[in-house]
């Protein structure tokens, strides 16, 4: 007997990602999502990431920029716009790239201010995937039929125990974008060394090794001494221009978890890869239990 | 005027005031993210304003609130450009409310638009934005006579509560930069008086009152040195001065009086710069220097300034030779490095005084070759600080092993994480016989190639090529990541070698290194 009358369903509640969770196809997939995309700027030329700018358009156009881009928020306004459209649902959950990383769930928080009580702004502490990821938990319980104290326990519970383990090919994209401090303490770019980090808030560095055969080794035992093979563990891998990295990593996940399911691999879009850089690869997981 | 027109010009006056700093405020942007885009944002966001009043029709004051409000919430960019339009709603809402905008009525826009602003953000921090809305709005309730005086005195404490910022917020503090969100509003306050008082915006205000060259470089400059001196002389034109160094470069100042004047400009000539001191005075104090590694230094001073940077707990001293080496130990974080190798041992008297001299109270000590080891242990004996020695007997293998070194660990963690790596690493050296000699059952002859796998000799040659492909073969006979191969101060040649391990081997990483040390034309680990 539950306590509480399941009230929010698929049909009265929405879900709003911004573009960093990288799941564009967000709309197609479920009737009641949306993604408020961020902004990519080369020089003066201001693109909205995926909308504008595809990541293989990103990635191409990277290889040959005499510039790096940069990256820009929403607008509170683009908030206000994508939940003025969803009025029809009685509340909507917005979740959001760390606060630390980004102004974005700053961003979304004035524009919720604006409409009272109808836009939970939720910070994920988390990045990419992740963010798709815990979508698609709160998705399943809206599919079913829940509340909001089951979602509000959902939320705690994925910020605390989600995995989420990534390497880079250099730290100077995150350098330059200033989302990692300890740099120097991170040095060894001369030996091709593969940093291995994760985000709890903001972007933590975890150890550093040798090559790509080592990252995936650290990605392994990551991975499986904080989980066990079953099917409510999900998992989600994504990419900057280095789908053969993720196929090793899906490969991976068959041969020890068999009964986890991938629920998304996905290519890093413009804008996390402006930060990120060719060649990352994230590799997230939730065991979600009921 | 009309209110439309009214309003047009202030958002101009404000815009134009951010537009001319919004450079110098970017380059102030450490927190909370060192990205260096707050000018960007705040002028993007005042842009917004203007272009959308630049397209209003609307006269009566409370549509004019409805527009400036709303266009600048949906032009914001940026945590600041989000606080900014919190300000100008607090503001646009008290001064549409009201028939008669007096002085008074300004001073209670200020505080409305303080309210706001911390209203917008949910854990005010001290030393931002805030702080300055907050001081300005605190000063408008000492009241003016006349609004152009008002913001007149606005303009002086917000310029003093920007000033302050350094004192209330660490991360500044430790940058040398006073808050740019801060610096950002002060600008449009001032672009505000400005306009109010009919006056042109002075030009980039701050620094010229103080003089400050260190100011003028919180500005990029296209140019490369800094060159400052001091011409003395008798009568000299300042302005006439000021025409030919102008030439030169930018970022110029010339003041003082006719008998003396310091110069300060940035050019790719410091030579010609000087020259036109000497031309008419006596030159003195001259400073020239390298902007574009200023610039590399402010990047690093940003990033260390960043918090909850953890202090080292843990040195690392290594016995390295060759230039090379020594580059990437220091690149993988090697505090102090002794030269020394195979034929040049270090004594323990050696290691002990780089130990001492080493910033940190525990020490890992690479000793990289087997006849280091005894001294690297008898050191770690006599050394007044906690010495963990990594037994590493090779230069490659303490490659290897400084790729787990964290300073932010006690030395006893890092010995245990390094032993680790150190446990999947195999190596190689290829050298030339210094005589003829039985090894291993090899006949070796003076002057043939000898390689030799984890210190013990396995093959011998004539081919460089032939020895050093058997080596690797043997590194890489259990499955292995990355191959790395250091190339001596005799290099030699290893394009065929590489492609052919690439061809055999097409998921190991070959990863070549000029090291520069002595004796082995070629160091090979694989891991």
């Amino acid at each position: 007997m539950t306590q509480h009358r399941p009230h929010l369903t698929a049909q009265n509640t929405a879900i709003v990602l911004d573009s960093t969770a990288d799941f564009p196809e967000a709309p197609e997939r479920f009737p009641n999502w949306r993604v408020v995309p961020l902004y990519v700027l080369f020089g003066d030329e201001s693109y909205r990431d995926y909308v504008e700018l595809s990541p293989e358009a990103f990635y191409a156009r990277l290889r040959t920029a005499e510039e790096l881009p940069t990256t820009s928020q929403p607008t509170p306004g683009d908030f206000l716009a994508t939940y003025q459209a969803l009025s029809v649902y009685e509340l909507i959950y917005s979740l959001h790239l760390s606060s630390a990383l980004s102004g974005t769930y700053q961003s979304a928080h004035t524009a919720a201010a604006e409409l009272g009580g109808q836009v939970r702004v939720v910070d994920s502490e988390s990045a990419s995937a992740a963010i798709a990821m815990l979508g698609f938990a709160i998705q399943r319980r809206l599919e079913r039929g829940t509340t909001d104290e089951e979602i509000d326990t959902l939320i705690a519970r994925f910020k605390e125990n989600a995995g989420l383990i990534f390497t880079v090919d250099t730290l100077e994209f995150l350098r330059r974008g200033g989302r990692i401090g300890r740099a120097s303490a991170w040095a060894g770019q001369l030996l091709h060394v593969k940093p291995i980090l994760t985000i709890k808030r903001e972007v933590i560095p975890i150890k550093r090794v040798r090559g790509n055969r080592k990252a995936v080794q650290e990605f392994v035992s990551a991975f499986t001494s904080t989980t066990e093979d079953a099917s409510s563990l999900k998992v989600g891998i994504a990419h900057a221009d280095a789908p053969e990295r993720a196929e090793q990593l899906r490969k991976m996940v068959r041969a020890e978890r068999p009964r986890a399911e991938i629920e998304l691999v996905t290519t890093l879009g413009a804008v996390v890869g402006t930060h990120a850089g060719p060649g990352t690869v994230g590799f997230f997981w939730f065991d979600d239990r009921e | 005027m009309s209110d439309l027109a009214r309003v047009q010009e202030l958002a101009r006056g404000a815009l134009a005031s951010l537009e001319r700093n919004r450079q110098r405020i970017d380059d102030l942007n450490v927190y909370p993210v060192p990205d260096g885009d707050t000018g960007t944002n705040l002028t993007m966001t005042a842009r917004a304003v203007v272009d959308e009043l630049d397209k209003s029709s609307t006269e009566d004051r409370a549509g004019l609130v409805k527009e400036v409000t709303r266009a600048a919430l949906m032009g914001a960019r940026g945590n600041s450009g989000v606080i900014l339009s919190q300000i100008i709603r607090g503001a646009a809402e008290v001064l549409g409310s009201e028939a008669t905008i007096d002085e008074q009525v300004v001073a209670r826009a200020f505080q409305a638009a303080r309210d706001a602003a911390y209203r917008a953000v949910r854990e005010p921090v001290e030393g931002t934005m805030l702080s300055v809305i907050r001081e300005i709005a605190e000063e408008s309730e000492q009241g003016a006579s006349g609004i152009p005086a008002l913001l007149q005195r606005l303009v002086r404490r917000g310029e003093e509560a920007v000033a302050r910022t350094p004192e209330q917020l660490a991360v500044l503090r430790e940058a040398g930069v006073v808050d740019a969100g801060g610096a950002g509003l002060l600008e449009i306050v001032r672009g505000l008086a400005a306009t109010v008082a009919g006056e042109p915006l002075p030009e980039a205000p701050a620094e010229r009152e103080q003089l400050s060259v260190a100011a003028i470089h919180q500005e990029l400059s296209r140019f490369r040195y800094c060159t400052t001196f001091v011409i003395e002389g008798d009568g000299l034109d300042s302005d006439a001065l000021e025409d030919e160094f102008l030439r030169l470069g930018d970022s110029l100042l010339v003041v003082g009086d006719p008998e003396a004047l310091k110069v300060h400009v940035h050019t790719d000539h410091p030579g010609r710069a000087l020259e036109v001191g000497t031309r008419v005075g006596v030159i003195d104090r001259v400073e020239i220097a390298n902007m574009h590694e200023q610039t590399t230094q402010r990047e690093e001073r940003l990033l260390e300034a960043v918090p909850d940077a953890p202090a080292a707990a843990s040195g690392a001293v290594a016995v390295v030779a060759g230039e090379g080496n020594r580059r990437l130990f220091q690149s993988l974080g090697a505090t102090k490095i002794v030269e020394g190798g195979q034929t040049m041992n270090p004594s323990t008297a050696d290691l002990v005084a780089a130990i001492e001299a080493t910033d940190a109270d525990e020490i890992v000590l690479l000793p990289n070759n087997s006849n280091v080891i005894l001294s690297a242990e008898q050191a770690a004996s006599l050394a007044a600080k906690r010495v963990e020695v990594i037994r590493t007997e090779s230069i490659p293998a303490g490659l290897a092993a400084m790729v787990a070194f964290e300073p932010e660990r006690p030395a006893e963690e890092n010995a245990a994480e390094m032993h680790e790596v150190l446990e999947g690493v195999t190596t190689g050296e290829i050298t030339i016989a210094s005589r003829d000699v039985e090894l291993n059952g090899l006949s070796v002859r003076k002057g043939d190639w000898l390689g030799l796998a984890d210190g013990e000799a396995l093959v011998r040659g004539t081919d460089f090529e032939e020895v050093a492909a058997a080596v690797a073969d043997r590194l890489l006979a259990e499955p292995r990541g990355v191959l790395t191969l250091l190339t001596g101060a005799e290099e030699p040649t290893l394009d065929d070698l590489v492609k052919q391990i690439e061809a055999r081997y097409p998921d190991v990483e070959v990863d070549v290194q000029a090291g520069g040390q002595p004796h082995y034309p070629l160091l090979l680990s694989a891991e």
